[in-house]
């Protein structure tokens, strides 16, 4: 095993422990908005913390690759998608915070009926699995697991353009709630950002391993 | 012995070495030095102009050098003109031309093997094909013609050492350049070898002018009366003389004999000093 | 940026290998090697030591001709003649088909006969033309400026990397189509090397060039297209960017991964 080949695998295993964490992230955003845990949004903000420092660490592990390596072929463009992947993740991270916070500001709990109505929990699920599937795609290097991601990605964005009409119902039903209701799409909005995010990473994964651009092309979902 | 260390050792058995190596260089030169100080002592004051330019005599006293120092002399130019060319030529074939089959490989070995025959051989295959097929009889010509073949084999292999030496990335440059495989040779090869060259054909010479044997098988005399002024001319040659001088009864021809050794040995040394200086010179002139 | 890999398409082909098989006695050097390359193009050929890419490299001006036991099958056109033909005048050939080697090999002789070396050789007798041309020469290969006020001092006295665009510009006075460079860095410094890579850009305009390194980065830096040897194969031949990005064959990968073995 060459030296870079070590490297490689460090900042790949650097990557998916990002990703577990982001991904533990989310899904703690989840778990504050159903059960309106305070508690829970404090630990969101100090894993934030944990997320950026991964992210810098990564980035000056690729940069001294790069510098000392000057890596070609597959392992260029691993180490292009894994300097993305860990951008994006970043980013998720910050939804990820951005959605527990609306538990601060929203002055009564959410109420069931109307996360089901709006398929909160569906699609907030359904982000996760992605997630998921990044995770699982990217270290076994599977491209077919990370395809999976853009059949889920539709339903993502289905949810979203619906959530706006169900929204404008609800208000129209109890114009006094309009704070929580506009927190509420706001949540959603974010879900969408996640799952374009969780998109991105897929792409990468499958420029690295395929060595094949799909981004701003119609995708293939084979 | 017993409570040194290894290293101590080592140093003792390498400080004896260099005892016995320093013995061993000081044993030819000092033999040497007494051998030219013997002569030196005794020939030295016999050495005159009149002992140089004076011809031989049955007397010792009157007895000059000059038809032997005048035979050496021509045999010298003479073998130098016939065996340079051809000597060198065979050399630049050998080396740059001649392909490496079995053939090239079995002359190589037989030219390495000819220049340790010994000189009487080539003096009797002098007499039989110069002097009494070609009908030279004892002249220069034909002594020289034998000499040449004595040294070529030394010139020959001393040649292509030199051509060998020059580096194959200066012949590739040329070749690459559209050079053909004479002007390769000619514009790069010789002049960066030329040094190497030449070196080896004046020892070669310097050897020859020392020989005696195969002259006296050819036909040189012990006694010429006069010098020898074209090529068809009978000879004798320094070596010759002194050999000559030296079987005589009288001190007298025994104090000659010492003095024309010292002529002999100058001009060896002064042969051999321009063939290390040339070398010298065009070693420090390229440098690859 | 693939504007300019569709030019390489258009433009004139002026080597081109056809079957080409190079024996040393029983030894294979060259299996079946097939290749065009375009006028005014740096190719660089690269593979481990022995898979045959310098074998390759000399044969397109002949100089295997003298190695022992050589033997060329196949056929290789220069500008759409063939150059193994017994009717080709090697010497004229090498005219057209300049070669720098891997050591910088000047002449011991002065830096001036060291570039008109070339014009002499080929005949060429006057004095102002062979003038122009050392002049136009070492202008050419940037080294005029550092050796315009001693033309008579001997070559050897020059650094190595001067040394190197000394030969280069040597190749140059006869105006050769196409250079052949062997190595031609190996042996020097890191600033001597970039000073030659900078040349090597300049030269594509007027020259052709074929270039063996071992540096894959310097393939990957000044080539437009790259020739991957293996054992005598020729195991991938396309365009720089695609070799050091996507290589279509495993080898290839594994080779300029540094994962070989």
């Amino acid at each position: 095993m060459t030296h870079l080949d070590l490297e490689l695998k460090q900042i790949k295993q650097q990557v998916l422990e990002m990703m577990s964490l982001v991904r533990s992230q989310l899904a703690k955003g989840k778990d504050a908005v159903l059960t309106f845990d305070k508690d829970l949004v404090h630990e969101i903000n100090a894993n934030e913390n944990r997320v950026n420092a991964m992210e810098l660490n990564i980035d000056r592990d690729i940069e001294n690759a790069l510098a000392l390596y000057t890596p070609v072929a597959v392992d260029l463009r691993f180490i292009m998608a894994a300097f993305k992947i860990s951008a994006d993740l970043e980013r998720i991270a910050d939804n990820a915070v951005g959605i527990a916070k609306y538990i601060n500001s929203v002055d009564t709990q959410l109420a069931q009926k109307n996360l089901d109505k709006i398929r909160f929990t569906e699609m907030y699920e359904n982000a996760l699995l992605m997630l998921d599937n990044v995770y699982e795609a990217f270290e076994k290097e599977d491209t077919k697991l990370a395809r999976q991601v853009f059949i889920k990605d539709v339903l993502l964005n289905e949810i979203n353009t619906n959530a706006a009409y169900i929204a404008i119902e609800l208000i129209h039903a109890k114009p006094e709630k309009i704070h929580n209701y506009l927190y509420l799409l706001s949540i959603i909005r974010k879900l969408e950002r996640v799952g374009d995010l969780a998109k991105n990473i897929a792409e990468e994964l499958i420029f690295y391993v395929e060595a094949k651009v799909l981004k701003h092309h119609p995708k293939e979902t084979e | 012995m017993k409570n040194m260390t290894n290293a101590q050792k080592n140093k003792l058995i390498d400080n004896a070495f260099k005892v016995f190596g320093i013995a061993c260089t000081f044993f030819g030169l000092i033999i040497l030095a007494i051998l030219i100080f013997n002569i030196v002592e005794v020939g030295l004051s016999r050495i005159d102009w009149d002992f140089i330019k004076d011809l031989p005599s049955r007397r010792a006293q009157k007895a000059g050098i000059y038809t032997a120092l005048m035979g050496t002399v021509w045999i010298l130019f003479l073998t130098a003109i016939i065996a340079f060319p051809i000597g060198v030529g065979a050399g630049i074939y050998l080396e740059e031309y001649g392909k490496k089959t079995k053939w090239a490989s079995l002359l190589e070995i037989n030219i390495a093997n000819l220049a340790g025959v010994p000189s009487i051989i080539y003096g009797l295959l002098g007499l039989e094909i110069f002097v009494r097929i070609f009908g030279l009889g004892g002249s220069l010509l034909a002594g020289s013609l034998t000499l040449s073949l004595l040294i070529l084999p030394i010139i020959i292999v001393s040649t292509r050492e030199a051509l060998k030496a020059v580096p194959s990335s200066i012949k590739d440059a040329s070749v690459a350049l559209g050079a053909s495989k004479w002007q390769t040779i000619w514009n790069q090869t010789l002049p960066a070898s030329i040094g190497g060259v030449l070196t080896g054909v004046i020892l070669a010479i310097s050897r020859a002018i020392g020989e005696t044997a195969p002259l006296i098988v050819v036909g040189a005399l012990a006694y010429v009366p006069f010098a020898p002024s074209s090529p068809m001319d009978e000879f004798t040659v320094m070596p010759i003389q002194i050999f000559n001088w030296v079987s005589r009864p009288q001190h007298e021809f025994a104090v000659n004999a010492a003095a024309a050794i010292i002529i002999l040995l100058l001009f060896t040394f002064m042969m051999n000093g321009v063939a290390v200086y040339y070398r010298n010179k065009w070693q420090k002139k390229i440098k690859w | 940026m693939t504007g300019s890999e569709e030019l390489i398409k258009e433009k004139k082909t002026i080597i081109e290998a056809r079957n080409v098989n190079v024996f040393y006695g029983h030894f294979q050097a060259l299996k079946d090697i097939n290749i065009i390359m375009k006028e005014n193009t740096v190719t660089a050929f690269i593979g481990p030591s022995g898979c045959g890419k310098s074998t390759f490299l000399r044969c397109f001006n002949r100089m295997n001709d003298y190695i022992e036991q050589f033997h060329i099958k196949g056929e290789i056109l220069i500008d759409q003649k063939k150059i193994y033909w017994k009717s080709v005048a090697v010497e004229e050939l090498r005219k057209e088909v300049g070669m720098v080697f891997q050591k910088p090999n000047p002449f011991p002789k002065s830096i001036f006969e060291n570039v008109a070396y070339g014009l002499k050789i080929h005949g060429v007798k006057d004095k102002n033309f062979i003038e122009e041309r050392v002049v136009k020469s070492l202008k050419d290969v940037a080294l005029w400026d550092e050796v315009k006020d001693d033309l008579k001092k001997s070559a050897l006295a020059l650094s190595g990397g001067q040394q190197q665009r000394l030969c280069i510009a040597r190749t140059l006075a006869v105006e050769p189509k196409i250079i052949l460079m062997d190595e031609p860095t190996s042996a020097l410094d890191p600033i001597s090397t970039a000073k030659i890579e900078e040349l090597l850009f300049d030269l594509k305009q007027k020259y052709t060039i074929v270039i063996v390194t071992h540096n894959m980065q310097q393939a990957a830096r000044i080539s437009d297209k790259t020739a991957f040897f293996y054992m005598g194969d020729l195991v991938e031949y396309d365009d720089t960017k695609t070799i050091f990005t996507n290589p279509k064959q495993e080898k290839t990968q594994n080779y300029i991964t540094g994962r070989f073995g």
